[in-house]
C-alpha cells in the first residue's frame, strides 16, 4: 500500500488506499459509509448477492487500523445499510471483529441510513452522535457541511472522479474530495456505489488507484 | 368433425373468395396454400416483403375453420361480449404501435364474414378497464406483445386460458429472431404447445438468409408438419445512388456530410412522399436542419421521426404519412417496421446501408400502389459508400440476404422463465426441462446449466448455501415448484421481459408540452442555459428535476443532441460483396455507375498503394510526425475489426512491447505506435494464426470492461436489478445497485456464477462476433499479406487517420495510467 501524506489546515494527515483518512494530531482513523449488511438487505429481498462483502470490508478496516496504529476509530455515518440487513450472520461478524480489539474507542456520527437501520447494538460499544460533532478543532458530519471557516470531514456522497487521458482512455475511481471547507471521504464499504464529484476551482482530488493514492488535476 | 376437403370447407372458402372479390382482389396462390395448410393442421413460416398480403394468408385460415365448424346455418348474432367463443387465436406482434393497425385489418375480415368473435389488443398501452375485462374473459382473438403474453402466464389459471387455442401467429418474426426477446417468444410458444399440443403456429417474416433456422426456432425442435411458404414474388426493387458531380480527393478523402442536400431536395420535390432514413437519431436532426435551412418552404411539409420523440408526436407523423399529407419524413429504424404507408413513393437512405436485408426492407416501404416500383436511393456521406451501394445491389440480385442467429441458451432469461412458470400454476422439474429443451435456443441446454439455474433461482446458488432462509421459489409436497411468496410474485410481474432501457430524461416545455426523451448522460453534460437541437427545434435547458428536463425554445441554438448507441457494423454478406466489387475494380472492371464514380479515387489508391480485395490482405505502413502507422484492410465490418485490431496489437506487443492507439472502421483499422512495430517478425510468428485464439482474445480485448457493461442486461433480466414501480418507497431504493457494482461484487465473491460467464460469452458472441472474427482470420491465413510502404495517407487510410474515437492497448499498471490522466470535468470558475 502506498499512502499519501498531505497537509490539511496546517495538520499532517494521511490518505490511505484502504479508503480511510488518518489524522496525526489525535491518532484517529476516519472512515465513511460502511453500509454493513447491504448484501444481506438484498438477500432479504430475494436478490442473490453472494456473501463475503462484510468480511472484506472489516478486513480492510483492520488493515488500516494496524498500519496506522490508530488509537481511535470514527465512522462518518451509514454504519449499517438497512434494518433488514442486520442479519444474524452479519452482526456476528461485526461482534467478532469488535471482540478482537476491545480497547479501541469507536465513534459513529449518524448518517441517513443509520436513522432507518438503527444504532449498532450496545455491546459493540460504539459512541453514537448526531452530526455535527466537534473533534479536536474540526467538525464531523455525514452530509458534507456548509461552507464555513470551520473545517469538517464528511461522507455520504461516495465521491469518485472521472479521469480521461489521451486516446480515449477513461477511468472512474473512488476519491477523496478536499475543498476549502472540508474533506469528503470515499465510501469505505465493499458493496457501495460511486457518484461523480463536482469539482470547483481550488478543490483537490485524490483518487484511489489500486493500492496507491494519487492526486489528480 | 368435417375434414379439410368437406363441402362445408368448400362453402366457407367460397365466402372468403367472395370477401376478396367484393374488394376487387383475388387471393394469391400463396394465400390459398396457407389456408389449406392451416386447415390440414400444419404449422409453418411464411416469408415475403411487407404489404404483400401475409396478414390475410394466416388470419383467414381460422375464420374458414370457424365457419366450417358452425355449419351452413347463419352464424348467431352475438349479444354479449361473454357469449363470444373463448380465446382461439393469439397474434403476437413485436411492436405495440403495430397492434392498432393489425386490429383494424383483422376486424375488416371478421366483420365482413360476420363471425361472432371478439377481437382485442392487450399491450402495455391497454387501459386498465379493458385489462380488467380481459381478466374475466379473454377475447376470441387477442393481439399482444411477447411481454404481455408472458404476463398472462403468471396467472394461477394460466393453462386454462388457452384451452381452446387453435392458432398462434408471430408477426415480424425476423425482428424477434436473433434477440433475447425472440427467445422469450420461443419459451412462450413451448409453454403454449405443452398445454395445447395440437395448436398450430404460423410465423410471418421478411426473407432471411437462414429461413430453416427461423422456422425451427419458431416451431421448436423436431416439429411435425412444418412448412415454409414463400409469399408473393416481390415486385421489382430498384437500388441506386445519388452520385455527386465531383468527388473531391481531400481534405476529407471523400467525406461528403450533408453536401448532397440539394440533390436530396430535388428528389423530395419530384415525389409525392419520401422517407429519408438515416443510421442514427443525431443524423435525422442534422438532415432535418440541413433540408429546412436550404429550402425553408419545406418546413411545414417535412417531419422528424425517431425513437426518442414523444409517442404522440410520432403518432401524428404516422397519421400524416398514411393520409399522404406530408412530403418527407426524416427517420431512423423507428419506421422500419410494420404499418403500411401506401403513399410513400420514394425511399432515401443516408449513409452506409450496412446490410442487404435492411436496405431491401427500407426499399419495400415505397411503391405500394399498383404498377409502382419500390425504389431506394442511397445518399452517400462518404465516397466509398458508393461501393457499398453497388455491392448491395449485386448481392440483392443474387439473393444473398443476411442470416439471424438466435442466442444460445441465455441463462438469465431461463431464470426469469422459471419464476414465471412457478407463478402460473407451478412446475414439475423434469417436465419443464423437457419443455424448455423443445425450443431451438435451449435444445442443447446441459443438465449442469439447468440445475445451476434452478438452484440459483430457488436458493441463490452455491454461494448462498449457508443461507437457508433464502428462497425465491420452493418445491411443495406435491413436487411442484411454486413462487415463495406474494412479494416475489409482485416484483416478478414488474420485471418480465428482456428490454433494457437506458435511464431517459423526458424533455418538456415549461408551458407543458412533452417533446421526447434524451439519455440521462446527455443531460448530465448540460448546464442550465445550454442550448441544443432536438425534434428539429432549438431548445434551451432551464432545469432538470426528477428525470424531467424543462426547456424553452431557443431559435438560434446550435449543436444536435447526441444519443449513445453502438455503431452498427457492415454485415458479413455486404462486406463480402464489397470485397467482390473491389476485386472487379482491381481487374479494371467498372460496370456500375457508382463504381465508375469512384474510379478516379480507386486509381489514386492503386497508384499510391493497392486496392484491397479478396486475394490478399493489404497492409499500408506510414511514418508521420504522429508516429508509426499500420493500416490493415480486412473489409470485415466494424465489430470484427474492433476485436481483430486489439488481437493484432496485442500479438505485435508480444514480439516487442509497445503501446498502440487504435482506430477502426467498417473497412479496416489503424494501429499507431511511437516505435515501429515488428510487423514482419510478428507475421512469421503467427500474427494472423488461429492457434491460441480464444486465450489471446481474452487477454487482448478489454474483456472485463466489456463484460461489465454487458452484465447490465443479464442482471436486469435475471431480476438482480429491480427498476421499481410507480411510487417506489424507500425499501426499494435500499436494494438498488448499479449493474457495474453488482458485476464487481460477483466477480470477486462468486466468480463461478454462470451469469458472469454468460456476460463474457455474450461479449464474444455478440459484441465481437467471434465466429466472424475466426472466419476473417481463416480468410487472411489462406492468402498472402501485401505490405506497402506509403509516403502519404492513401484515400482508404485517410478517414482512419482522422477517426476521433480511438482505443488503446497497453499493459501498464493502473497507477501509471492515472499519472498521465486528468479530471474529466473542467474546473468551473470559482
Amino acid at each position: 500500500m502506498s499512502d499519501l501524506h498531505i497537509e490539511l489546515r496546517g495538520e499532517a494527515v494521511t490518505l490511505l488506499a484502504e479508503r480511510a483518512l488518518f489524522r496525526e494530531r489525535n491518532a484517529t482513523l476516519y472512515v465513511a459509509d460502511l453500509h454493513l449488511g447491504k448484501a444481506a438487505t438484498f438477500r432479504a429481498e430475494r436478490i442473490a448477492i453472494p456473501p463475503g462483502t462484510t468480511a472484506v470490508t472489516l478486513e480492510r478496516l483492520s488493515d488500516a487500523l494496524q498500519r496506522t496504529e490508530a488509537r481511535r476509530l470514527v465512522v462518518l455515518g451509514d454504519f449499517f445499510h438497512a434494518r433488514a440487513g442486520r442479519h444474524a450472520d452479519t452482526t456476528a461478524k461485526v461482534q467478532q471483529w469488535r471482540a478482537a480489539r476491545p480497547d479501541l474507542p469507536m465513534v459513529l456520527v449518524r448518517g441517513n441510513h443509520d436513522r432507518h437501520a438503527g444504532d449498532p447494538d450496545v455491546d459493540l460499544r460504539i459512541d453514537c452522535h448526531d452530526a455535527p460533532l466537534a473533534d479536536s478543532g474540526w467538525w464531523l458530519h455525514h452530509h458534507p457541511g456548509p461552507p464555513s471557516h470551520e473545517f469538517w470531514l464528511a461522507g455520504h456522497v461516495h465521491p469518485a472522479a472521472s479521469l480521461v487521458g489521451l486516446a480515449r482512455q477513461s477511468l472512474f475511481l473512488p476519491c477523496f474530495h478536499a475543498t476549502a471547507h472540508g474533506v469528503v471521504l470515499p465510501s469505505f464499504g465493499e458493496f457501495t456505489g460511486k457518484a461523480e464529484v463536482r469539482v470547483a476551482g481550488g478543490d483537490r482530488v485524490f483518487v484511489i488507484a489500486g493500492d496507491e493514492v494519487l492526486e489528480v488535476d | 368433425m368435417p375434414t379439410s376437403n368437406s363441402p362445408l370447407t368448400a362453402a366457407s372458402l367460397e365466402r372468403v373468395e367472395q370477401f376478396f372479390a367484393a374488394r376487387g382482389w383475388t387471393p394469391f396462390p400463396f394465400q390459398r396454400e396457407a389456408w389449406q395448410a392451416y386447415l390440414d393442421g400444419e404449422s409453418g413460416l411464411l416469408h415475403a416483403a411487407t404489404g404483400t398480403g401475409k396478414t390475410y394468408a394466416v388470419w383467414l385460415g381460422p375464420l374458414i375453420e370457424a365457419m366450417r365448424d358452425a355449419g351452413p346455418v347463419a352464424l348467431p348474432k352475438r349479444r354479449k361480449r361473454s357469449d363470444a367463443p373463448a380465446l382461439r387465436v393469439l397474434w403476437i406482434t413485436p411492436l405495440r404501435a403495430l397492434a392498432a393497425d393489425t386490429e383494424s385489418a383483422l376486424r375488416l375480415a371478421l366483420d365482413t364474414l360476420g363471425l361472432a368473435w371478439t377481437l382485442e389488443s392487450r399491450t402495455g398501452d391497454t387501459p386498465a378497464s379493458r385489462r380488467a375485462r380481459q381478466r374475466e374473459q379473454l377475447p376470441t382473438a387477442l393481439i399482444t406483445t411477447p411481454e404481455s403474453l408472458t404476463l398472462l402466464f403468471t396467472r394461477d389459471d394460466a393453462a386454462s386460458l388457452f384451452r381452446d387455442l387453435k392458432l398462434i401467429v408471430v408477426d415480424e418474426w425476423h425482428e424477434l429472431l436473433g434477440s433475447k426477446r425472440g427467445v422469450l417468444v420461443e419459451l412462450a410458444l413451448a409453454r403454449l404447445r405443452h398445454w395445447q399440443p395440437a395448436v398450430r403456429t404460423w410465423g410471418l417474416s421478411a426473407t432471411l438468409g437462414n429461413l430453416d433456422v427461423a422456422r425451427d426456432a419458431l416451431l421448436g425442435v423436431s416439429p411435425t408438419n412444418a412448412r415454409v411458404i414463400r409469399g408473393a414474388v416481390p415486385k421489382e426493387i430498384v437500388i441506386d445512388a445519388v452520385i455527386p458531380a465531383v468527388i473531391e480527393r481531400f481534405p476529407w478523402a471523400g467525406h461528403l456530410g450533408t453536401r448532397l442536400v440539394h440533390e436530396v431536395i430535388e428528389i423530395i420535390e419530384a415525389n409525392r412522399t419520401t422517407l429519408l432514413f438515416t443510421n442514427t437519431r443525431s443524423q435525422t436532426e442534422l438532415w432535418y436542419q440541413a433540408i429546412t435551412a436550404a429550402r425553408p418552404a419545406l418546413e411545414g411539409e417535412i417531419a422528424l421521426h425517431h425513437g426518442s420523440l414523444d409517442r404522440e408526436l410520432r403518432n401524428a407523423v404516422e397519421q400524416r404519412l398514411k393520409a399522404g399529407t406530408i412530403r418527407c419524413v426524416v427517420c431512423t429504424s423507428s419506421l422500419d417496421l410494420g404499418v403500411d404507408f401506401s403513399p410513400v413513393d420514394r425511399v432515401l437512405q443516408v449513409g452506409s446501408p450496412k446490410g442487404i436485408a435492411r436496405l431491401l426492407q427500407r426499399a419495400g416501404r415505397s411503391g405500394h400502389n399498383p404498377g409502382r416500383l419500390s425504389r431506394v436511393t442511397c445518399v452517400p456521406t462518404h465516397a466509398f459508400e458508393l461501393i457499398e451501394v453497388a455491392a448491395a445491389r449485386s448481392a440483392a440480385a443474387r439473393g444473398e440476404i443476411e442470416s439471424r442467429q438466435p442466442p444460445r441458451a441465455p441463462l438469465d432469461l431461463l431464470a426469469q422463465h422459471l419464476v414465471t412458470c412457478a407463478m402460473g400454476g407451478g412446475f414439475v422439474e423434469d417436465e419443464l426441462l423437457a419443455e424448455v429443451r423443445t425450443t431451438w435456443s435451449y435444445r442443447e441446454l446441459s443438465d449442469v446449466d439447468w440445475s445451476w439455474t434452478l438452484d440459483f433461482v430457488a436458493h441463490g446458488g452455491p454461494a448462498l448455501k449457508a443461507y437457508q432462509e433464502y428462497r425465491k421459489i420452493a418445491r411443495g409436497d406435491d413436487g411442484r415448484w411454486r413462487v415463495a411468496d406474494q412479494q416475489v410474485a409482485m416484483r416478478h410481474r414488474m420485471s418480465i421481459g428482456t428490454i433494457v432501457s437506458d435511464a431517459a430524461v423526458t424533455l418538456q416545455f415549461l408551458k407543458g408540452g412533452r417533446i421526447g426523451t434524451v439519455e440521462e448522460s446527455f443531460v448530465a453534460r448540460l448546464r442550465p442555459g445550454d442550448q441544443f437541437i432536438f425534434a428539429g427545434r432549438g431548445l434551451e435547458l432551464v432545469r432538470v428535476r426528477d428525470m424531467v428536463g424543462w426547456v424553452r425554445l431557443a431559435p438560434r441554438a446550435r449543436g444536435v443532441s447526441r444519443w449513445m448507441g453502438a455503431r452498427m457494423s457492415l454485415s458479413s454478406e455486404l462486406a463480402a460483396a464489397v470485397r467482390d466489387k473491389l476485386a472487379d475494380a482491381r481487374d479494371g472492371i467498372f460496370e456500375d455507375p457508382e463504381m465508375l464514380a469512384v474510379r478516379d479515387l480507386l486509381a489514386l489508391q492503386a497508384e499510391w498503394s493497392a486496392i484491397p480485395d479478396n486475394s490478399a490482405l493489404l497492409i499500408e505502413r506510414l511514418h508521420s510526425r504522429e508516429g508509426h502507422h499500420l493500416f490493415l484492410y480486412p473489409f470485415a465490418g466494424r465489430l470484427v475489426h474492433e476485436g481483430l485490431s486489439s488481437l493484432i496489437a496485442w500479438r505485435l506487443g508480444r514480439v516487442a512491447a509497445g503501446t498502440f492507439s487504435i482506430a477502426v472502421s467498417d473497412y479496416g483499422f489503424e494501429l499507431l505506435s511511437p516505435e515501429p512495430a515488428m510487423l514482419e517478425a510478428a507475421i512469421a510468428q503467427g500474427l494472423f494464426s488461429r492457434a491460441g485464439l480464444a486465450d489471446d482474445i481474452m487477454a487482448s480485448i478489454n474483456a472485463g470492461e466489456m463484460a461489465r457493461r454487458q452484465f447490465r442486461e443479464v442482471a436486469r433480466i435475471t431480476g438482480l436489478i429491480f427498476q421499481g414501480y410507480p411510487g417506489s418507497n424507500k425499501t426499494v431504493r435500499q436494494v438498488q445497485a448499479s449493474s457495474g457494482l453488482l458485476f464487481d461484487v460477483f466477480q470477486r465473491h462468486d466468480p463461478d456464477n454462470l451469469l458472469l460467464h454468460q456476460a463474457y460469452r455474450e461479449v464474444l458472441e455478440r459484441q465481437l462476433e467471434e465466429s466472424r472474427l475466426v472466419e476473417t482470420l481463416r480468410r487472411i491465413e489462406s492468402h498472402p499479406v501485401e505490405i506497402r510502404e506509403i509516403a502519404q495517407p492513401t484515400p482508404m487510410a485517410f478517414p482512419l487517420m482522422f477517426e476521433r474515437f480511438r482505443s488503446r492497448l497497453s499493459t501498464e499498471k493502473l497507477a501509471d495510467r492515472v499519472r498521465r490522466m486528468t479530471l474529466a470535468l473542467e474546473r468551473k470558475a470559482s
